[in-house]
């Protein structure tokens, strides 16, 4: 994490035009942070999906469904990757 | 001591698996349809009934030393235990908290069920069927309470728990005056104390805490006004401010003492109350028919109607938690009355007007 900072701060620092954050690892960034989120919003869907599949066992298809909704997310943000 | 508290304190909160576990047993409680069913059955349909549904496991494990009445009683009893204590196993961090608070309720009942069976003189077994293991108390803190001789027992072995400190000073009051009531009074007394002590204070007043203490305080000030009522209507010469308890919002001590004198004053007192839209309908049977139990009941459903109104405003907080644990407490007190009245041999309009539905 320190060791990559540096390298930034510095390109920043002598002014070049090359840009701080390459447009790779700008798209890197944007997915793993919409991961990121998707995980956290995963976090409160799943357990409550475990909650009602603990009370019915036939909620479980519904309960899966829901838990992954925000992984679309993600995939969201892949195709920034494609874009760059 | 051998409570949860201290396990699950320092967690965070896991709202969304209990409310979503709530929810759905929220859901399996009975309605109108079962209820309807229910007033017209005889003691025994309604034991056969209640096999078939929710309670099967409680009434086929009792079933072999019970029947009629008695059987749906303590399977009734059994069954809330079990509810409520999954609810303290599953909730952690200050959602248990929030939830322990109001569960005490039962340890209170515990404990005075017990004092009442030493003083009694009933068996052990029977003091034990009586016993709703919903509270906080584990089932090896019970048993020792159980098998205590002597009160002095029952009060030395509280001693580590919030109950601890009202009983022993109460025991004094028992041992000069050999009546139960001192006993009684203190831990209700407690119960109610720790009820509202320890809250965060100053929480928004539209957050789910702000409404949870709000509920909170409700059920305190609805307390204070059904003690101030019944004095005013049993006439008995006792100083009402004797069974104030603390932390309400409506009344101050001695105001709770001049208006349990005068009815319409209480009645106007609450009218201009923060209470006064919610109660209106309570407030009129009260003017009207002067009937305390209609009153009474008409504080339930207007307690249970706030408690749901909240669970659907805020459906990740502990307000979803608190309206099931009305719910099945209603349920409970309805399938009792109903099987109680027909014993009785009322028939189905009267038990019907016993019934708190919402």
């Amino acid at each position: 994490m320190i060791e990559s900072i540096a390298p930034v701060v510095n390109a920043v620092l002598q002014g070049s035009s090359a840009p701080a954050i390459p447009p790779a690892a700008g798209a890197a960034l944007a997915v793993g942070l919409a991961a990121l989120g998707a995980g956290i919003a995963e976090r409160g869907i799943g357990a409550a999906a475990v909650g009602a599949v603990a009370e019915d066992e036939s909620m479980f298809g519904r309960g899966l469904i829901l838990t992954v909704l925000p992984e679309t997310l993600v995939i969201l943000a892949l195709v920034v990757v494609f874009v760059v | 001591m051998s409570l949860r508290t201290d396990a699950k304190r320092g967690q965070g909160s896991n709202y969304e698996y209990v409310v979503a576990r709530v929810r759905s047993r929220r859901a399996s409680l009975f309605d109108d349809d079962d209820y309807r069913k229910l007033v017209r059955m005889g003691t025994g349909e309604i034991a056969r009934f209640m096999e078939e549904t929710e309670y099967e496991t409680e009434m086929n494990a009792l079933g072999a030393r019970y029947s009629g009445i008695d059987l749906v009683e303590y399977a009734l009893n059994r069954n809330l235990a079990k509810h409520f204590d999954d609810l303290l196993d599953w909730a952690e961090g200050q959602l248990y908290d929030y939830i322990a608070r109001y569960l005490r309720k039962f340890d209170a009942w515990n404990i005075k069920t017990i004092i009442r069976g030493i003083y009694s003189g009933a068996s052990q077994t029977e003091v034990e069927d009586d016993l709703i293991d919903a509270g906080e108390f584990d089932e090896r803190l019970l048993e020792q309470l159980l098998a205590a001789e002597s009160i002095e027992e029952v009060v030395e072995t509280l001693e580590t728990t919030i109950f601890g400190d009202a009983l022993t000073a109460a025991y004094g009051d028992f041992e000069d005056s050999g009546v139960l009531v001192p006993l009684e009074n203190a831990v209700d007394r407690a119960f109610y104390e720790m009820l509202l002590s320890g809250l965060p204070t100053g929480p928004e007043v539209d957050s789910p805490t702000g409404l949870y203490i709000e509920f909170l305080q409700a059920e305190v000030d609805f307390r204070n006004l059904r003690n101030a009522l019944r004095l005013a209507r049993s006439g008995a010469d006792m100083d009402p401010a004797e069974y104030y308890i603390e932390g309400g919002r409506l009344f101050k001590e001695r105001q709770l003492a001049q208006l349990a004198t005068d009815t319409d004053q209480l009645v106007n007192a609450v009218r201009e109350s923060p209470y006064g839209d919610d109660l209106e309908d309570a407030l009129e049977t009260l003017e009207d028919a002067e009937n305390l139990i209609d009153f009474e009941r008409a504080l339930d459903v207007a307690l249970l109607k706030y408690a749901e109104q909240l669970s659907n405003r805020y459906p990740l907080s502990v307000c979803p938690v608190l309206s099931y644990i009305l719910s099945k407490e209603r349920e409970v007190d309805n399938i009792r009355a109903i099987s109680r009245g027909r014993e009785a041999g009322l028939d189905s309009d009267e038990i019907e007007q016993e019934l708190v539905i919402l």
